[in-house]
């Protein structure tokens, strides 16, 4: 087609900064490489700046980039840097740890680098390396545009926002400020900081993308974003659905499936999305890399060259099983703790709810706990099953009841500042981890007689810090009364891998398989080696007929190879289904196929 | 006027919020401090997690440190004199090392049969 390329709604009038964000693997550097290449053509001179941990905006462009200012030779006018978030925050650690590293005793040392290693770290370190950007500092004050790979949270922005996180500690050093594990290695002036949050605040300065699948869980995350930011002056924000299914003219089931499923959620968005200025980007067959493919992401079309399209279906490299080879291997031991683990809308609760029906099904006791909301659970079990106990854990009450109980007991002493920290420390995602831990802590020990599978797993940073400072065990000894020498913490069972099985749970996507590398690690740090590796809505394992989603298959298999070969002992592949596994007997097909024979759709 | 420093373990967030409970003595400790201020005299906390190079750079303090490590905390820190390790000093120490007088403080008498008997709670007699 001989069409002029359009510029889509979101790069319209476009500010000086754009800031996209949004879920691991919805495909937010495709979009900011398409949008800095669409406003360099247009004549503008432009920054692109990358915080993905998996940047591969250097290989899109054929050039090696990294953290410094790089001109990208094939497009005039554009230029890219790409700030890798974990080098970020281990220089960060450094600046905190080194000075006392040799003096004070290694256990001392190791335990500081572990309160500086959680997620908010990395984020304010980030944060911290591209504030210069957001200033008038030198070297980006030429650029038109400045377009970010990312965006920082509401709980990053708030915490540099709290008077009480800095007037004692950077000026004077006289801390009762809160959160300063995350804060203390910041290492510019304060007015910085804040012209930095100045600045994303200002909406002539500021434009949010918020970037999205036409998934649930993609959606109703960006939603919550949405509010977050928005109530911090955010306020002129964009809509991006990436990779939405075409009208499938094979006449493939799955396809048809997929579409219907997708133009659903996109009819019902949330109220707060609806209003938004929004734009639509088809499902495209290639990987974003090199200009060409770039050129046609913001374009419609999707259907892929007849030459990438694989004659036969995608055949799953060997060493992968199906999730009946787990259920059998879990089965012959009786009992045990079963965890699923991964970010959200991977689809933890639907694996945990497979397996416990299909250990139900052989007879064996089970008990099924999940953080799901209850709603889903029953329509997920759509009734009960013989030897399948379910109980569930509901997240937000948990998070308030804690957050309650600490304001009460804490709150009542501090002055007004003091509060505000400690509210936004209640705030921070490691309280909801804790407080959901703290709930369902008391079913690991259960495990011992039967089997307990949980749709969720702490991260191996809270298990640390919360091992590491002793509380944890202490509150278990007072708890259980004090039998010393016998007694086993629920971290020495969760250490035990005769006891515990932590089931990894990702996509057969880049980043997502990137984003549960980092947990798989983070939990090796606590002593926890993932048992499994489960990669769920697998289209090379599902039946299709249809061109787009045959080559999205073919693109699975780097992915699927790199969890065989890099990260997991055990594969399982699930594949993607035409409609979500609802009710005992849908589970109990998911479960009991291997991976060679798909499950029916 | 005596400077008294207060060196603390390494708490995500020196709230106490990262742990499974909130100790009481932090919370009492907290508004101690206030009180002392509001007599006039400020204390400074160091947490061991957000600024470890203050605990190295108080030879006394470095020196506990290699010696007793995190376990050991806190300390106080009277005018570079180690006043008190292992837990959180009352009002009326804080208020006889400040040199101001604290106000009558409640009595509060050890009870009979409470948990750990006459000096429960790691208190001394």
């Amino acid at each position: 087609m001989l069409t002029a390329p359009t510029t889509p709604g979101f790069l319209a009038d476009a500010p000086r900064y754009l800031f996209l964000t949004g879920k691991g693997g919805v495909g937010k550097t495709s979009i900011a490489c398409a949008a800095a290449v669409t406003l360099a053509r247009a004549g503008r001179s432009v920054l692109l700046v990358s915080t993905d941990p998996a940047s591969n905006v250097g290989q899109v462009f054929g050039l090696t980039i990294g953290n410094t200012l790089t001109a990208v030779p094939a497009v005039p006018g554009l230029s890219a840097l790409e700030i890798d978030p974990d080098q970020a925050a281990t220089a960060y650690r450094e600046r905190i740890v080194a000075p006392v590293r040799g003096l004070l005793p290694e256990a001392e040392v190791a335990l500081i680098a572990e309160q500086l290693s959680g997620a908010c770290t990395t984020e304010i370190a980030s944060f911290n390396e591209f504030t210069a950007l957001l200033t008038d500092e030198g070297a980006v004050a030429g650029f038109d545009h400045v377009v970010f790979d990312t965006a920082p949270t509401g709980h990053t922005i708030r915490l540099l926002q709290l008077p009480a996180s800095w007037t004692d500690f950077l000026q004077t050093g006289k801390g009762d400020a809160s959160c300063l594990g995350p804060l203390a290695g910041l290492d510019r002036q304060r007015h910085v900081y804040a012209d930095a949050v100045a600045a994303l605040a200002d909406p002539d300065l500021t434009r949010l993308v918020l970037v999205t699948r036409a998934h649930r869980a993609a959606v109703d995350e960006v939603a919550r974003t949405h509010t977050e930011l928005a109530a911090l002056g955010m306020v002129r924000q964009h809509l991006v659905v990436n990779a939405v299914m075409p009208r499938p003219r094979s006449g493939d089931r799955l396809a048809q499936a997929v579409f219907d499923r997708e133009q659903a959620v996109l009819a019902t968005l949330p109220a707060e999305l609806a209003g938004l200025p929004r734009d639509v980007l088809e499902l495209k067959a290639a990987t974003m890399v090199g200009l060409d493919a770039l050129a046609l992401l913001l374009q419609p079309g999707g259907e892929p060259e007849p030459s990438t399209v694989p004659a036969a279906p995608v055949e799953l490299p060997a060493g992968t099983v199906g999730l009946s080879a787990l259920v059998d291997e879990l089965a012959a031991q009786g009992h045990g703790l079963v965890m699923t683990m991964g970010k959200g809308g991977v689809g933890k609760t639907t694996v945990a709810a497979a397996l416990a029906v299909a250990l139900a099904d052989r007879g064996l006791p089970v008990h099924l706990t999940t953080t799901d909301p209850a709603a889903h659970l029953n329509q997920t079990l759509g009734g009960t099953t013989a030897n399948l106990e379910v109980s569930r854990i509901d997240p937000a009450v948990e998070t308030e009841r804690y957050r309650q109980a600490v304001l009460q007991r804490r709150g009542a002493a501090l002055d007004e500042a003091g509060r505000a920290s400690l509210e936004e420390d209640l705030r921070s995602p490691c309280t909801e981890e804790i407080a959901v831990f703290q709930a369902f802590s008391k079913v690991v020990n259960e495990g011992r007689r039967r089997f307990v599978v949980i749709d969720t797993a702490p991260t191996g940073h809270t298990l640390l810090l919360l091992d590491a400072t002793g509380s944890y065990h202490r509150d278990v000894v007072r708890q259980l009364g004090s039998t010393a020498g016998t007694l086993t913490t629920p971290m020495m069972r969760l250490q035990d891998p005769a006891h515990t099985k932590v089931l990894v749970v990702t996509l057969p996507e880049a980043t997502p398989v990137l984003e549960a590398e980092d947990l798989a690690g983070d939990l090796r740090r606590a002593g926890i080696e993932p048992w499994a590796w489960v990669i769920n809505t697998s289209l090379a394992a599902a039946r299709t007929t249809d061109p787009l989603l045959l080559a999205r298959a073919a693109n699975e298999r780097p992915q699927i190879a790199r969890v065989l070969t890099d990260d997991a002992e055990r594969c399982a592949i699930v594949p993607m289904l035409a409609h979500e596994p609802v009710g005992v007997d849908a589970l109990r097909a998911l479960a009991s196929t291997g991976a060679s024979e798909p499950v029916p759709v | 006027m005596s400077t008294i420093e207060v060196y603390e373990p390494a708490m995500c967030c020196s709230t106490g919020v990262c742990g499974p409970d909130v100790p009481q003595d932090l919370v009492s400790f907290s508004a101690d401090l206030d009180w002392l201020r509001g007599q006039g005299t400020e204390v400074a906390r160091h947490n061991l997690a957000g600024e470890p190079s203050r605990f190295t750079e108080q030879p006394a303090v470095l020196a506990f440190m290699q010696v007793s490590g995190s376990e050991g905390l806190p300390l106080v820190l009277v005018d570079g004199v180690i006043a008190m390790t292992g837990r959180y000093p009352s009002r009326d120490e804080l208020a006889r090392w400040a040199g101001v007088t604290a106000r009558p403080a409640l009595a509060v008498l050890p009870m009979a049969g409470a948990a750990g008997g006459c000096c429960g709670g790691g208190g001394s007699c």
